[in-house]
């Protein structure tokens, strides 16, 4: 049967994927637009992890640490977070939980109000249990590791990722000091070669927009930050949608379910097609 | 014990026409004998029916229609529902592949001519369910109560703002109030979830017993009555159960196994499914960068977009689903089956389908010159493609139909 439709089907398909691929590329010519990460450009990419325990357990440690005083979770609860996590209960709310009256099934909705936030920074810092829905994980692990030194702020600091964002950069002691820099880099001819000059030296031309941290200013270097921003980016993805672990496991064995179906289905299908045709 | 089934089967069957129904429309119903895939989408539609009305009645359980807690609900069937999410993504990714398998389902019927006489009727009631489920796929994504279900509201709702005369009052009364708010969300609930599926069913229904008086057609446009063995039984054809049922079985298993694929790992269908924007709760004083429906209805509005003018472009979207209505008379070809039409037919539907897969991407991307100019060229051809069809069907070189499948 798939023969017989090939025959007709397949000559007019590749003629009608052509027709749709040259329709396509006639808009590629259009003018791009800013992606995501604005100013940063491509927007780093992330790969979530959310079998790794420990990963999620440092992210959710950093989360309530430093960024919950001010970002609730409000879809998301207390019990269900230290269960998922396993971190068991009574080390959770030991360490991690400051408000002790709070109870394993409340909801994580913040300690500030919204209207005295609102005050203090001009917008009240959003809810994050979605925001890695909303902007998605590669956006967040660029954005939180983007900020650098503006003193035309407020608060001293700018985002190339959310130029003008109103959160200051909370992980600063973490990180150090980051500046925007020039660089000399190498002038590339037409061909997608290195230019060079008589000598065979390099020819370099000064660009700027580099983000560099000063040596020394963090308590982190690159890679223990860069792992940190990480975490704490994993853990948010788990928030966004804590079934995604289970999900992704799931998934597997529907689809061998259906592959299964497919077949005994198919063999079936066949012996009755072989009677009726005797 | 077999004795008192019997009998029990027999005082139900003397007042109920269950074997008659059995045998008229299943074990002795006749269908062509040779089919291809594109037969299929019809068995897969009435499969994702079933899977939306199911996942639907257990959404509604947990879902809460007011304004405040609309989103929260969303949120709270997601995490706190047992299995609350795989019933949501069930029914998210059963509305896309709905209008998916749909739209290959109508594809289908363009290109083997399964609206010709006497199949009118089946079309009509066929591009009936469409529209209903276009209207039940709009009510259903205002109901989360994202960013993305209140601006797309927004903007189709005001759409009716531009009919004049009464165009504000219908506004006022589609939403219920001045502005998109907790009553509108109430109102689309319910007819989201009774009046629309009410009037699915019935119209599903309705196609049906059209098609089962009229009998299937096939891909050769053979007309199979013609050729009858003694008992008046069709030569090409088999009996619709078990043949046919197990045939589709088989379709079913593989479309099952994308739907699975679809649903538990890319459920948001890379933002095309759900958009990402419509995981922020809808707030009426920020309007999002960028506001595209959902992919099934991005053809129409790239068209609506293509015509500078509001009331103009709401004319150009209606006409452009109206105008499905009346293929079956603007078709004047011998044949049913496009294996048989000449070449101006064969040029006609590809460039259609080009031009609607096209305006398709073109409504989920913002607008530029380039991409308007493409716009007003697919839209004139998707019309030019129905208006012409009575000139190009009816002057053009067909082939000879053979006499048997």
């Amino acid at each position: 049967m798939i023969k017989k439709l090939s025959n007709i089907l397949n000559i007019k398909l590749s003629k009608f994927l052509f027709g749709i691929g040259l329709l396509i590329s006639i808009n590629g010519m259009d003018a791009a637009e800013g992606g995501p990460c604005k100013d940063y450009g491509e927007c780093d990419e992330f790969k979530y992890s959310l079998n790794d325990m420990a990963s999620l357990q440092r992210g959710a440690s950093t989360f309530l640490n430093y960024c919950y005083g001010c970002h609730s979770l409000q879809y998301s609860r207390w019990g269900r977070v230290s269960s998922d996590l396993q971190i068991p209960e009574e080390i959770f709310f030991d360490n991690l939980v400051f408000d002790k009256s709070i109870k394993p099934g409340d909801l994580m909705i913040g300690s500030m109000s919204k209207e005295q936030s609102a005050q203090w920074f001009g917008v009240a810092p959003p809810d994050l249990t979605l925001v890695s829905r909303v902007r998605g994980d590669d956006w967040i692990y660029s954005y939180l590791r983007a900020y650098y030194e503006d003193s035309s702020k407020q608060y001293g600091v700018n985002n190339l990722v959310y130029p003008g964002t109103a959160m200051p950069n909370v992980l600063m002691a973490l990180q150090g000091n980051q500046k925007l820099v020039c660089k000399d880099v190498p002038v590339f001819a037409k061909n997608g070669g290195e230019k060079r000059d008589d000598f065979g030296n390099t020819i370099t031309k000064e660009k700027c927009g580099y983000l560099k941290v000063d040596e020394g200013s963090g308590e982190l270097n690159k890679e223990e930050f860069d792992s940190l921003i990480y975490d704490l980016t994993n853990f948010l993805v788990y928030v966004g949608e804590p079934a995604k672990a289970e999900r992704e496991r799931m998934g597997w064995y529907v689809i061998f379910y259906f592959l299964i179906f497919t077949a005994l289905s198919a063999l079936l299908y066949r012996e009755y097609h072989k009677d009726y045709h005797k | 014990m077999s004795e008192m089934v019997g009998k029990l089967f027999g005082w139900v069957n003397s007042r109920l026409p269950v074997s008659n129904t059995f045998e008229r429309h299943l074990s002795k119903h006749p269908v062509p004998s040779k089919v291809n895939f594109w037969y299929l989408f019809g068995a897969l539609a009435s499969v994702v029916l079933i899977i939306q009305i199911v996942s639907g009645i257990w959404l509604i359980m947990p879902y809460s229609n007011t304004e405040e807690e609309a989103f929260a609900s969303i949120e709270y069937i997601m995490r706190d529902v047992d299995y609350g999410w795989v019933i949501r993504y069930m029914h998210t990714t059963g509305a896309s592949m709905f209008f998916a398998v749909v739209y290959l389902h109508m594809f289908r019927g363009l290109l083997y001519g399964s609206y010709q006489k006497p199949k009118e009727l089946v079309w009509i009631f066929g591009c009936t369910i469409y529209l209903a489920m276009m209207a039940e796929g709009f009510l259903g994504y205002v109901l989360p109560y994202g960013q993305m279900s209140y601006w797309g509201a927004q903007v189709i709702i005001s759409l009716f703002g531009a009919i004049p005369y009464i165009g504000e009052s219908l506004e006022l009364w589609i939403r219920g109030d001045y502005y998109i708010s907790g009553i509108t969300v109430s109102r689309f609930f319910a007819l989201h979830v009774v009046a629309l599926p009410l009037v699915l069913i019935a119209l599903v229904f309705l196609h049906l017993v059209a098609l089962h008086e009229v009998g299937a057609g096939n891909p050769e446009g053979v007309d199979i009555e013609e050729h009858l063995d003694d008992d008046g039984v069709p030569l090409d054809s088999v009996p619709f159960f078990p043949y046919k049922v197990l045939n589709a079985l088989v379709g079913i298993g593989v479309f099952m196994t994308v739907f699975a694929i679809i649903m538990f790992f890319f459920p948001e269908g890379g933002g095309y499914f759900i958009e990402m924007a419509n995981f922020e709760e809808a707030n009426p004083l920020v309007t999002p960068e960028h506001i595209a429906p959902v992919w099934y209805y991005s053809p129409y509005y790239a068209m609506l977009r293509a015509v500078p003018d509001k009331l103009g472009g709401l004319i150009v979207m209606g006409s452009a689903v109206a105008i499905l209505f009346v293929v079956p008379w603007l078709d004047k070809s011998k044949v049913a089956s496009i294996r048989y039409k000449g070449i101006y037919s064969k040029v006609a539907l590809a460039l259609f389908g080009i031009s609607f897969i096209t305006l398709g991407y073109l409504g989920t991307v913002s607008v530029t010159e380039v991409r308007k100019t493409m716009s007003v060229i697919c839209t004139v051809i998707y019309f030019a493609f129905f208006l012409l069809m009575p000139i190009y069907t009816k002057y053009e070189k067909t082939l000879e139909v053979p006499e048997r499948l």
